[in-house]
């Protein structure tokens, strides 16, 4: 198995010269058996470019599967914008958290509403298929086995440990830690005080997600803000690198990929992140990566 | 009156090496008077650039006033709205000017779906601690904003409308004319002739190149020729081609640019995202 960051940024996308090394577009991932079955993780902007080259390795129509951590504009956005929805007979299954009062079909169409996009989704060629996934809940698709996990996020959010090819993989986006917050379904101006329903509902969001890691590969992880920057948002649903460090630790996870940066975050910043935490993994025995556009990581122990 | 380039690209912003000399971001223009007032036409990305900016100034100390038109709702035109900074803090007071989108749909419902709480952490317009208005404008109508006067019309974009803007300070004019395909090339609206009429900028959709736009007909953008009839018929004294395709590399530009150039005596350049230049 293997994956390919199409998409490392978050919140939206930021072109410029700045971002030409890490890459600008948000949250899209691709992963791949060795048998040639994908997956793909966000529909942020880097969906566009994967769009593109799927459609030029294969221009008939196929079928698609779409796993969605959750709806916030930066990881559906690109979903109008691939372009193999565009061809007659593509069918294009999207997996995704319920968060919204309306049927996913309605969430998700609501992104392509007259008023935000030329086209809606039902006068799109491809067909759509929705399917509602449950943290615990787990399913096949396409040879892939799938375990979504709940993550701390406002409105909720949704990880996915995928197992294929006898080895896994994790994708931890978006989540913020498990200790200061605890998002719900509604709005947050600052951290609110922690009940002690809080904190008991945190401390299971975290077992479960450090039970749901362990034997994993390869983990992704949200570490959108540095501990300072973390400090003045704890309430904005990111982590940092530090505290998915200590996730894996804890996990037993080798290998960790930084992901889903800051748009303030340039190339420079990004190589001293990198090199930072690359030695505070290295004392914790933990091989950690900072993704940008177009890495192509092999997953397992024979990195298919 | 100065004018700078935020955002110049249209559909979707566009990262990497071959984008950098005109830019990635989506739409965002900044206009300035002499007297330092300003106005922003539309909330693409580029405007999260400008933000940034505007954080070093009055708006980072909740001092800032700002009128933001958008020229329609199309999200590579408002998807920076959401990180535009002055909107979060408070005493800055903004307001934001448009038609309504489509009959039946007001802009402010239309914002607030953006910041639907399933697509944004933000929640709704409520929750910006900016004082925020939504003023929705009838296209053909005058408007005058402070240092500015700015005249409206309902242009046809696709399946919908989009205002375009004529505006005034200083003594200079200059014209908006994006996201606009006209029924006929060669014919261009009255209404488009009437806003452009001897501007001294005129800023127009040059979404295809012209070779292209036969098989993109009908997608509610203009081949970059269709500026170049619109600038001679009515006397302006410059063009600049704006919303570029995600697809116009740095180097394919430049050969729009050539091209359209060669067709007229009407200066002609390519909107770029850098400095504040001249009207």
């Amino acid at each position: 198995m293997q994956i390919t960051f199409w998409g490392v940024r978050g919140s939206y996308p930021v072109p410029g010269a700045a971002t030409v090394r890490y890459g600008g577009q948000t949250s899209c991932v691709e992963t791949r058996t060795a048998s040639g079955d994908t997956l793909i993780v966000d529909a942020g902007t880097g969906m566009r470019a994967l769009g593109n080259k799927l459609f030029r390795e294969a221009p008939e129509p196929q079928h698609y599967h779409v796993l969605l951590s959750h709806v916030h504009w930066d990881h559906i956005q690109g979903l109008p914008f691939f372009s193999p929805a565009y061809v007659p007979g593509t069918k294009i299954s999207v997996y995704a958290l319920l968060t919204a009062a309306d049927e996913l079909h309605q969430v998700i169409g609501g992104i392509t509403r007259h008023e935000f996009f030329p086209m809606p989704l039902e006068a799109i060629p491809a067909v759509f298929e929705f399917h509602q996934v449950e943290p615990g809940v787990e399913l096949d698709i396409n040879g892939f086995h799938i375990t979504p996990i709940a993550l701390n996020h406002p409105f909720g959010s949704v990880g996915y440990r995928i197992d294929g090819d006898g080895s896994s993989w994790a994708y931890v986006a978006d989540t913020a830690p498990f200790t200061e917050v605890l998002h719900k379904q509604h709005f947050l101006p600052g951290p609110e005080p922690l009940s002690d329903d809080d904190k008991l509902a945190l401390a299971a969001m975290r077992e479960a997600l450090v039970r749901r890691l362990t034997g994993v590969d390869t983990v992704i992880y949200d570490t959108h803000f540095l501990p300072d920057e973390y400090a003045k948002f704890p309430h904005y649903g990111h982590s940092t690198p530090d505290q998915a460090i200590e996730i894996c630790v804890e996990s037993g996870v080798r290998r960790l990929v930084l992901y889903h940066h800051a748009p303030s975050h340039g190339d420079d910043q990004m190589d001293r992140i990198a090199a930072e935490y690359l030695s505070q993994g290295a004392k914790k025995n933990i091989e950690v990566l900072t993704s940008f556009e177009g890495m192509t990581l092999p997953i397992g122990p024979e990195g298919t | 009156m100065k004018i700078r380039f935020w955002g110049v690209r249209g559909s979707f912003a566009m990262s990497g090496r071959e984008f950098l000399r005109y830019g990635g971001n989506t739409t965002s223009v900044e206009l300035l008077t002499d007297a330092k007032q300003r106005l922003l036409i539309d909330l693409g990305t580029g405007a999260t650039e400008l933000a940034k900016q505007l954080m070093g100034s009055e708006f980072g100390k909740g001092k800032g006033t700002l009128p933001i038109l958008l020229s329609h709702t199309h999200l590579d035109h408002i998807q920076g709205l959401p990180f535009f900074a002055p909107f979060f803090i408070k005493g800055n007071e903004i307001r934001i000017l448009g038609a309504a989108p489509l009959s039946g749909i007001s802009l402010e419902a239309t914002l607030q779906n953006q910041l639907a709480p399933h697509y944004s952490p933000l929640s709704g317009l409520e929750n910006l601690a900016a004082g925020v208005t939504i003023e929705t404008i009838t296209p053909g109508e005058a408007i005058t904003l402070p240092g500015f006067e700015v005249v409206t019309a309902a242009v046809p974009h696709g399946s919908m409308w989009t205002t375009a803007y004529r505006i005034t300070a200083d003594g200079k004019t200059v014209t908006f004319l994006s996201d606009v395909e006209y029924p006929s090339i060669d014919d261009p609206l009255p209404e488009a002739l009437a806003l452009a009429h001897e501007a001294d900028l005129l800023i127009h959709d040059a979404m295809h190149a012209d070779h292209d736009y036969d098989m993109r007909k009908g997608w509610g953008h203009s081949p970059a020729r269709a500026g170049v009839v619109v600038a001679e018929r009515a006397g302006v004294k410059k063009l600049a081609l704006f919303h570029h395709s995600p697809d116009a590399t740095d180097d394919m530009i430049d050969e729009v640019v050539e091209r359209t150039a060669a067709r007229t005596t009407v200066p002609v350049i390519a909107a770029a995202e850098g400095n504040y230049l001249d009207v």
